[in-house]
Order: structure tokens, then sequence, then C-alpha cells
């Protein structure tokens, strides 16, 4: 596969475009086009298809998509272009298996195929939320505490030591720092210290990612997130964290998030973008593994009905036809405490679970507030690993209408509660009132999908 | 007769059809009709059509964004023959953009073509916007409304230094405040002392409009 130093050299000498004309002329009008020429169409009464040809159309428009936009570099205004020969050369090289953390906490995280029937890997934590210094270590310990849950992704942090962490100022360093030290004091504390880590969300810019590639804060068997921007753009902060990570040896992942309603059009368009935003990202970052987030330009969570069939189709048409590792995110609008978000994140992990992916979450009022805790968390572990008996068309009659519950409700959504009224703090463990409240929603739910 | 040529163009503005929304522009100068009324009831009825169908997720942003193209077309050949100057000038006018050190854009874009859409007149700043750069195009264009959006919890911060910019310079009273985006939420935006918050582009312009009723403008 083609080295980051011939990246960075298309980057520097590729064609030059003014980026509104890459949105508009190059990224919408051919997705536009592809979603008519593939004839592809969202259908919200099937969440979870198992019409297998749509899935192989959407990679197809997905590899055209890929071969005729590349990657818009928004610092030198030039388009990375790839060819069809390293693209495929890309999904072949891709790895299958992939180590993450150490130690008895190593677990393998792999590419998971349709209604397959393996355990998925659970990674735990308020992903892409902020979260308060005082409390990041009680909380990440919520997650680690969890057996079920195998590797975490937290929330970052934007105060330090009483200072507010300003986007490319010398403290992004000093809170991407103590971000890793916290998630390693938590690991420690809660008995797993080799648990991986998808970290280093305290670095907006590259600052603080620079800043931690050193065993003392991340490991080579951690991972950290680097966004394509939308609509299929980079620009030099996220090559500088994928250059910095493939030197140092620890794991890039392609966050891929494309907006459904923004320049990729509507669902069926985002589907495609995602194909080649993958396709692509794997060239651009040299990415182990990917993480599958679309956005409703509304809602914003992954639990919308429009993004779970996101999360379904490219799924299906990834594992059929590219075998990348994926993790698919469960972001909700409800927050930890309320009886909502139970349904949206067993809706979410049922969708994710069968159709190809790995459930990441519970990003918890999709990030906004620190309303989230470990005990949610492990409900999306027992949903994802109790629909791995499911096949395609028994999931889809139940995320249907595990829908019904909330999708009236999410845009008025109940954010539930801050972590330390839902734990005991000092000895990390719900309380009482929580507890309650998730057995009553296990159960009730347990008898809408009949898998416990 | 003009009813019919008005709807033409409100048309041309919902098919993002620039060229054409610039013909029948010109076609209604030729014909002495009133371009005030063309605007109001061409262009702007047009734009609203537009604002509802992607709030309604029936058209996407790239439609909306050439909707927006179709009416600044028009509108060059419209407005210089606006006898009632006037009547022009009392649009309210909107400084956006996305805060330093955040390059995410697609939310303010969202956010700028809406209110567009419902009749402000909208100075978009593009993105990484250093806070003294909207205080100084707010100065320039005599604006009513400084709005600033981030994705980026790093970068709220800025929107903060722009409230106590806008205090030390003695500015703060002449212009509304408006904040949003990912992390944003309604109790920080008080908490900063901004006017309005808007969860997402619907409630930004709802709230821009009572702001401005409230105040009298």
């Amino acid at each position: 596969m083609m080295s980051i130093w011939e990246v960075l050299d298309r980057a520097e000498t590729g064609q030059y475009m003014d980026e509104r004309d890459f949105d508009l002329k190059i990224v919408a009008k051919r997705c536009k086009e592809l979603v008519k020429e593939h004839d592809i169409k969202f259908n919200p009464s099937e969440i979870i298809t198992t019409d297998d040809s749509m899935a192989d159309d959407v990679f197809e428009a997905g590899m055209k998509l890929a071969l005729d936009t590349g990657i818009y570099c928004i610092s030198t205004k030039r388009i990375i272009k790839f060819n069809e020969e390293e693209i495929k050369e890309g999904m072949e090289t891709a790895p299958r298996e992939v180590i993450v953390g150490e130690g008895r906490d190593a677990r393998v995280l792999y590419a998971r195929g349709i209604e397959d029937a393996r355990r998925p890997i659970i990674c735990g934590g308020q992903a892409g939320a902020t979260i308060p210094e005082e409390w990041y270590v009680p909380m990440a310990m919520s997650y680690m505490k969890e057996p079920l849950i195998d590797m975490i992704n937290h929330g970052g942090i934007a105060i330090v030591e009483g200072r507010k962490v300003r986007t490319h100022s010398p403290l992004e360093i000093q809170a991407t720092r103590r971000e890793l030290s916290m998630l390693r004091e938590a690991a420690a504390r809660s008995g797993r210290p080799g648990i991986g880590l998808i970290a280093g969300e305290s670095s907006v810019s590259a600052l603080g990612d620079l800043a931690i590639a050193s065993e003392r804060y991340m490991r080579t068997c951690d991972s950290h997130l680097v966004a394509l921007l939308n609509e299929l753009k980079t620009d030099y902060d996220r090559l500088s964290k994928a250059v910095n990570f493939t030197e140092y040896g620890a794991y890039n992942v392609t966050l891929v998030d494309p907006i459904i309603g923004g320049y990729a059009g509507g669902p069926e368009g985002v589907a495609i973008c995602f194909i080649a935003s993958f396709l692509l990202g794997r060239l651009l970052y040299k990415s182990e593994y990917h993480i599958c987030h679309p956005i409703h330009f509304r809602y914003v969570s992954t639990s919308a009905v429009e993004c779970m069939w996101n999360l379904n189709i490219v799924g299906q048409a990834m594992a059929r036809n590219a075998k990348f590792i994926i993790m698919g995110d469960v972001w909700t609008s409800a927050g930890a405490g309320s009886e909502m978000i139970f349904y949206e994140i067993a809706a979410n992990t049922i969708t994710n679970v069968v159709t190809g992916t790995h459930p990441l979450g519970v990003s918890a009022t999709n990030g906004k507030y620190p309303h989230a805790s470990g005990l949610e968390t492990k409900f999306m572990a027992e949903i994802a690993i109790a629909s791995t008996k499911l096949n395609r068309r028994n999931a889809n009659e139940i995320v249907v209408n595990l829908a019904k519950k909330y999708k009236d409700r999410m845009s008025n959504p109940d954010i539930g509660k801050p972590f330390p009224e839902l734990y005991d703090v000092r000895k990390v463990v719900p309380k009482s009132e929580w507890m309650e409240l998730y057995r009553r929603m296990k159960e009730e739910i347990g008898e809408i999908i009949g898998l416990w | 007769m003009s009813e019919s040529i008005f709807n033409e163009l409100a048309q041309c503005v919902i098919d993002g059809n620039e060229e054409k929304a610039r013909i029948i522009a010109k076609r209604i100068i030729e014909m002495g009709l009133d371009p005030l009324k063309a605007i109001n009831d061409g262009l702007m009825k047009g734009m609203r059509q537009v604002g509802e169908d992607f709030s309604n997720l029936k058209i996407y942003l790239p439609e909306v964004m050439m909707a927006a193209e179709a009416m600044k077309a028009a509108l060059s050949i419209l407005e210089p023959k606006i006898l009632e100057k006037k009547i022009m000038e009392e649009r309210r006018k909107v400084v956006i953009g996305t805060v330093q050190g955040d390059i995410h854009d697609i939310g303010k874009n969202i956010v700028a073509l809406l209110l567009k859409a419902n009749g402000f007149e909208v100075y978009d700043l593009g993105r990484d916007v250093p806070i003294d750069e909207f205080i100084k195009r707010a100065e320039e264009v005599k604006a009513d409304i400084i709005a600033a959006s981030t994705l980026l919890s790093t970068s709220m911060p800025y929107m903060e230094d722009l409230i106590k910019m806008l205090e030390e310079r003695g500015l703060r009273d002449k212009y509304i405040v408006m904040v949003g985006g990912g992390p944003v939420t309604r109790e920080w935006a008080k908490s900063i002392g901004a006017d309005g918050y808007g969860e997402d582009g619907d409630e930004a312009v709802r709230v821009a409009k009572e702001l401005l009723k409230v105040r009298g403008k």
C-alpha cells in the first residue's frame, strides 16, 4: 500500500479546486447522480434490509464516488486522488483483525459479517462528550468496571486545572495528556490496566495528539480517531495526526460522520459517501479500523431512523465487499437516567450488531451533557451479545417497533441526569434509583424483543 | 400578470436555477413592475418554501445553496432598481461565522441559509473566524445580530471572549449576540451572557426574529 509520504505529496501537487466547487459540483452532484443510477432507496419500514443486491449497489456506487472525488485537502486546496488499483490494494491489505489493549485485557477486534454469531467487541464510554475533570476518573471507571465492556472510548476534557482549553492553545497539550493519565489511572484502579483505549479526544487540533505518542500516555496497542471532514475532506491537522501515529505505531481509526441532509444529500447519498470515505480513509490515514457515524441534520443521534438505515446498509455493503473492521456508533438523544435512552440503545445496537459493526457508545445526549454512565453501556453490551441470535428479518421487526417508542420524542428528549446523580462517585457503583430503572427497562425491553 | 411572473421567479429559486432567475428578474424590470414586490412575492416566497422543504428533509443542503445563489443573481438585478431604498435598508443584518480554531462549517452554513430564506441580509464570514473579525465586520455593515457557531467544545471559550470584547469596547448593547453548535447548550449560552441560542437552524431563525421584536427593531 502506498506510503503516507505519497499521500502528503499528492496533497501538495493534486488538482487545485475551489472548496465550494468540490462540495457542490463534485460531491453533491456525483452523490445525486449515483443514487439515481443505482436506484438506491431508503425505506423507513426496512431499517434493516435483507436486500443483498442493494448493499452491493451501494458499494459499487461508493467505489465510483471514491474514484471520481478523491479527498479534498482544505489546507492546500488540492485534491488527493487515488486510482482503482490503489483503492483495491487498500481493501486487500486492510486488517481483518487487530489486537487492542494488552495482557489479559487484550481483545481481538475483527471484521464482523452480516448476522455474525460471534460475540461483538463492546467499546464503552461517552465518546465525543466533554467530561468535567473532577469526575473524569470515576466516570471512566464506571465503564471499566463492567466486565462486558472490552475497550474504552471516553470523552475529552475542556477545562484543565480550572483553565478553559482553547483550540490550538498550549492548554490542548495539557488537557490531552491529563485525559490519558486519568484513563490509565482509571484502568489501573478498575483492575483492568491493559484495557484498550480509543483516546486523545481532548486534542481537537494535532497539538494534543502529538504530545501523547509515548508509552506513558498512549500505548501502541491503543487507538486514536482521525476524522474525515464533511464530506470527503481533510486538512493538515488531520494528516499530522495520521503521520504521527503511523510512525509511532499505534492504531489510526478513520472517523466517518457524513451528515444526512448535507452535501451528500439524503440517507441514500450519505450511504454512498460512507463507502467512498472508508475506502479513501484507509489509504489516506493508513487506518486499521473505522467508525461509522451517520449524523442526522436535526437530531444528530445515530438512533434516528435514517441513521440506523445508514448503519445497516453501509455495514452490509462493507461486510459483503470489503471486510473492514468497523465500529458503529450508538449516540442517543436521551440521557442516562431516562427511560427513553434504553429504547434508543436497543434499536441502535441491534442494527449495528446484525449488520456487521461492533457497537461503540453510549454517547448519551449526543455528547452534549455528561449525563452518562457505565450502566446504560452495560445494557448496550447485553443487547449486543443477545443480538447475535437474530437474523435480519427478525431484527428489523424489533428495531422498527422500538423506534416507534422514541422517534417522536427526539426533538425534545429526556436528557436524564449528570453522572454524580446516577452513581455513588466514591464507590463507583450505580445509585439504587438508577439501578432499579435499568432493571425495569431491561425486563420491559426484554419482553418486547424476546432476547432473554 | 405580475403574480404569475413573481411565481415564476419563486420557482426559479426553488429550482436553484440561477440563469433563469436572472432572465426573469430582467423581464420584471422591463415590464415596469415593482422590484420590491418581486423580491417579497417572488424571491422571498421561493426561499421560504426552500427553507420549509429543507426543514422537512424533502431537499438537502446543495439544493438550498443553489436556491440562495439563484436568489442572489436575481437580487443583483432587482435591488439597484428599487426606488424606496429605505425599505431595503430595513432588512435585518446578521454577521455570522464559525469561531476561531474551528473549521466545521456545515451547521453554520445551514443557519446562514435559513436566515436568508427568512429575509435576513447575511454576512457569512466563513470558518475559523477571529473574534475581532466578527466585531469589525458587524461595525462595517451596521449589523443587528452577531451569530457565532462552533462544533468544538474547545472553541466555545472564544464565544465568551467575543462577548467580553464587545463589553470592553463599549459595543455590547449595540448587537444581539446569538450562539449555537454541537456542544453549545442553552444553559451555557445564558451563562456567558449571550442573548440567544438555537438548538437547530429553525430555532435560530425563530429566536433571531423574537429578539429583534423585543428590542423594537
